[in-house]
């Protein structure tokens, strides 16, 4: 579904990517494991149009997608849950959830209108807190709005950048069984986090990227075999 | 020297200091509206310390800056936590404050035959300690422009000190430098305290070369203007305002062939500098440029 | 009694003026995070080509507003451009700065075309006072307030209601989010400058009939009673914006009646320090 083919992506001297390429295989969830400044959240940005790669491609579903602005992205289907949840904190619930459906807001009101009650049926404490700032909600309430705010787009691949971050042990876990239930509807999942054994458990497969390159990938069980990335990722004690 | 090119010099001598001053806030990342108002307090001051009680013209002029150094610590109590859009807001409230407050400070002493002092709005007259002195306009300029100098020294050496960093570092990053164990707060004040004493310096200066101020001259304008120039000259030396100033009174001269188009060419040029100089003609890199430049003179 | 009503009522009616000013301010620092110093001149410029087609065609009222809002738009076109577009890489305090040099170049514009300093500027004089009780309504008063009270409801309905609206304020809140979303973030920041400048050219409108003549004097004043609404109002905020803005002018109104003219400016400014020195927001949000 999503193809990235060897994309540099700098900011000024600095490169980022050195020629990352991946697969996100239709229907499946793929996590993106890796260490702090590796450059997860700059691929992510690069396939969501807000960064322009230097060079190399990135295709989804078979037509090019680098170079294409932010609005088209979402247009075309991907939709990105970013990192620190970043919601709307001045605008309440409902209004975060209509900023989500922008890019068709102008033409189907009423699939909107349909799906706001969709979400509010899926998340019934967004429900409660609709009229609310969303920046008075807790954590986890606020990623299961940014969540929410992206499916709002009707996407059908979703990225999610460090779900995970800064919450309890029993909300990420929510979460995650949040997102499995995404991808079991047929929501395509690339999945950034720092989590590795609780994104492993959800992934059809995994990407290891260090200092800008993929380092390694294969399916969960290839990944947790491998000594080296269990000690550095899993906490696994070698031998 | 013709007197009209003296009385350029001195003016821009005078803004000068109020140019540092602004400088002196941006170095720790304040946006300052209000260096007019420790202007107009430094010239009052001296003004009243020579006129009124008869204190030679050197004293008088230390008066304004010390009494314009004290308003400015004293501001720092309330302004020293304030950052960003406020403290601009906040220093322009001020420099109004000051101007409408000294619209109704009446302060009259009979001197000689006179009634002399501030009267309200029309102002503080006959300060004349410069020319019963018997000091010429050449032999004040010449001073204005070594105080001038010798402040730029010191803020130069300041700036290159332990105290220079740590008020770069509040200037980049104040939560940063005070988990650094810099004590944000006091150097803030501390700065807020040298950069009205300077601009005290120039108000002091000033209502002796011209003999009187009024609360008009408390203008935002002027605030506003100082600081343009430190982003005209440069940010990265205290050279720079002082740059800016005479391109500004020296550049607004040159242009008078354009008579009514002055500023909106004047204007222009400041708008496209930024754009290709958006910290201004001697910025950091140019500094570091032209220091190496020189070491490499020397050897 | 009366007089306190009198005092309230009047406060009332100028304050709706600022809060469009504060409104104006706080579209373009709300969605570009930088001041717009010129604001203020930009309007004074409508005002002054507005006062010129009246001199030109006495009576011709929508000339005179259509004028007014157009050389004020095409004005804040030029800031945008100049100020904000050419430096959207930079620095905030830089957009700020050059935003001070188009004002001396407007201010220079304005003079150029009038060298008598203060210029006349047409009003509704038919428009009959109102008396409610002791209070007396001016007319131009009243319809200075009328008509900033219909231009907030439109701008909010447009703001809280549409497509447009949404994206403005999912800009100003986050606009990395918002870029997210599919927004084009410097196609909604332009827009919010327009549409912040046909907001200033109304309130523009609105003062100057109601002070039936303006000096050059204006712009800085402008620029003063928008900043000062927009953050008595918590900078940012919209709904803010048209309560500082109301504040502010019925504080000016009631120093007006008790104190006298000299202490109008005094309590205005003296209200905006406080704010500051006690407001826990400005110690905490460096936003420049």
């Amino acid at each position: 579904m999503l193809e990235v083919r060897d994309v540099v992506t700098s900011y000024g001297m600095i490169q980022a990517l050195r020629g990352v390429s991946l697969t996100a295989r239709e229907g499946e969830v793929t996590c993106i494991l890796g260490p702090n400044g590796a450059g997860k959240t700059t691929l992510l940005y690069t396939i969501a149009g807000i960064l322009r790669p230097r060079s190399g491609s990135i295709s989804f579903q078979g037509r090019e997608l680098a170079g294409t602005s932010a609005p088209d992205v979402v247009g075309r289907g991907i939709s990105l849950v970013p990192e620190n949840r970043l919601v709307f904190p001045h605008m309440t619930v409902r209004e975060n959830l209509f900023a989500g459906a922008y890019v068709r807001l102008g033409r189907d009101r009423a699939g909107v209108e349909a799906d706001l009650d969709a979400m509010f049926a899926r998340f019934p404490i967004l429900k409660q807190r609709a009229g609310q700032a969303a920046g008075t909600l807790s954590g986890g309430e606020q990623q299961m709005l940014a969540v929410a705010r992206a499916l709002m787009a009707r996407p059908r691949l979703l990225m999610m950048d460090e779900p995970s971050l800064g919450l309890a042990p029993l909300v990420v876990e929510q979460i995650f069984q949040i997102v499995q239930g995404l991808n079991r509807e047929g929501i395509t999942v690339l999945l950034v986090e720092q989590n590795a054994r609780l994104a492993l458990s959800i992934a059809h497969h995994a990407y290891l990227l260090e200092q800008g390159r993929i380092a390694f990938h294969g399916t969960p069980s290839e990944v947790s075999a491998n000594e080296g990335i269990s000690r550095a990722y899993l906490g696994i004690k070698g031998g | 020297m013709s007197d009209y090119a003296v009385s350029l010099l001195v003016r821009i001598g005078v803004e000068a200091f109020v140019a540092l001053s602004a400088y002196l806030l941006l170095v720790i990342g304040r946006v300052s509206f209000g260096q007019q108002a420790f202007f107009v307090i430094g010239g009052y001051a001296a003004g009243i310390a020579t006129a009124l009680y008869g204190a030679p013209l050197a004293v008088g002029i230390m008066v304004g800056a010390v009494a314009a150094g004290v308003a400015g610590a004293l501001l720092s109590a309330v302004m020293a936590p304030v950052g960003g859009i406020y403290f601009a807001a906040g220093s322009l409230a001020f420099g109004e404050l000051v101007r409408v407050a000294l619209l109704s400070f009446h302060y009259q002493v009979p001197v000689g035959a006179d009634l002399t002092g501030p009267a309200g709005a029309d102002g503080f007259r006959g300060v004349r300690a410069l020319f019963t002195g018997g000091v010429s306009a050449t032999a004040f300029m010449l001073a204005v422009a070594g105080l001038v100098a010798l402040t730029f020294l010191a803020i130069a050496l300041l700036l290159r000190s332990r105290w220079g960093e740590a008020m770069r570092m509040v200037g980049e990053d104040e939560t940063a430098s005070a988990s650094l164990g810099v004590r944000v707060r006091r150097v803030a004040a501390l700065t807020m305290a040298g950069a009205g004493a300077l601009a005290g310096l120039g108000g002091g200066l000033f209502v002796h070369y011209v003999t009187y101020i009024e609360p008009g001259h408390s203008d935002v304008m002027l605030g506003v203007h100082s600081l343009a120039y430190a982003f005209i000259g440069g940010l990265g030396t205290p050279l720079g305002p002082i740059i800016g100033v005479a391109l500004d009174i020296g550049l607004l001269e040159s242009f008078r062939f354009l008579a009514g188009y002055r500023m909106i060419v004047f204007g222009g040029l400041v708008m496209g500098l930024l754009v290709v100089r958006p910290r201004g003609l001697l910025d950091e890199v140019a500094v570091h440029r032209l220091s190496r430049l020189v070491a490499w003179g020397r050897r | 009694m009366v007089d306190f009503l009198q005092a309230l009522v009047d406060g009332v009616m100028l304050g709706a003026t600022y809060s469009l000013l504060g409104l104006g301010f706080t579209l373009i620092f709300g969605v570009l995070r930088r001041l717009n110093l010129a604001f203020g001149p930009t309007i004074l410029v409508g005002i002054y080509a507005g006062s010129h087609v009246g001199l030109a065609w006495p009576g011709a009222l929508w000339a005179v507003v259509a004028a007014t809002v157009v050389a004020a738009i095409l004005c804040g076109i030029y800031v945008e451009r100049c100020s904000f577009r050419a430096l959207a890489r930079q620095a905030p305090v830089v957009s700020m700065i050059s935003t001070f040099a188009v004002w001396m170049q407007l201010q220079e514009l304005v003079s150029l075309f009038e060298a008598s300093r203060t210029m006349p500027y047409p009003s509704p004089a038919w428009l009959p006072a109102l008396t409610v009780g002791p209070i007396l309504l001016r007319s131009d008063a009243l319809l200075m307030w009328s008509g900033a009270t219909a231009i907030m409801l439109a701008l909010f309905v447009l703001l809280y209601r549409t497509r447009f609206g949404t994206a403005v304020r999912a800009v100003a809140d986050s606009s990395e989010a918002a870029a997210l979303m599919g927004v084009n973030v410097s196609i909604i920041g332009a827009a919010a400058f327009l549409l912040a400048s046909t907001v200033g050219g109304l309130a523009g409108v609105l003062i100057a009939q109601s002070q039936q003549q303006v000096t050059p004097y204006f712009g800085l004043w402008a620029t003063v009673k928008g900043l000062t609404a927009m953050l008595l109002g918590g900078a940012g905020s919209l709904p803010g914006a048209v309560a500082g803005g109301v504040i502010l002018g019925v504080v000016e109104t009631q120093t007006l009646w008790h104190f006298g003219g000299q202490w109008r400016d005094l309590a205005s400014f003296a209200l905006l320090f406080l704010v500051i020195a006690l407001s826990p927001r400005a110690r905490s949000e460096p936003t420049l």
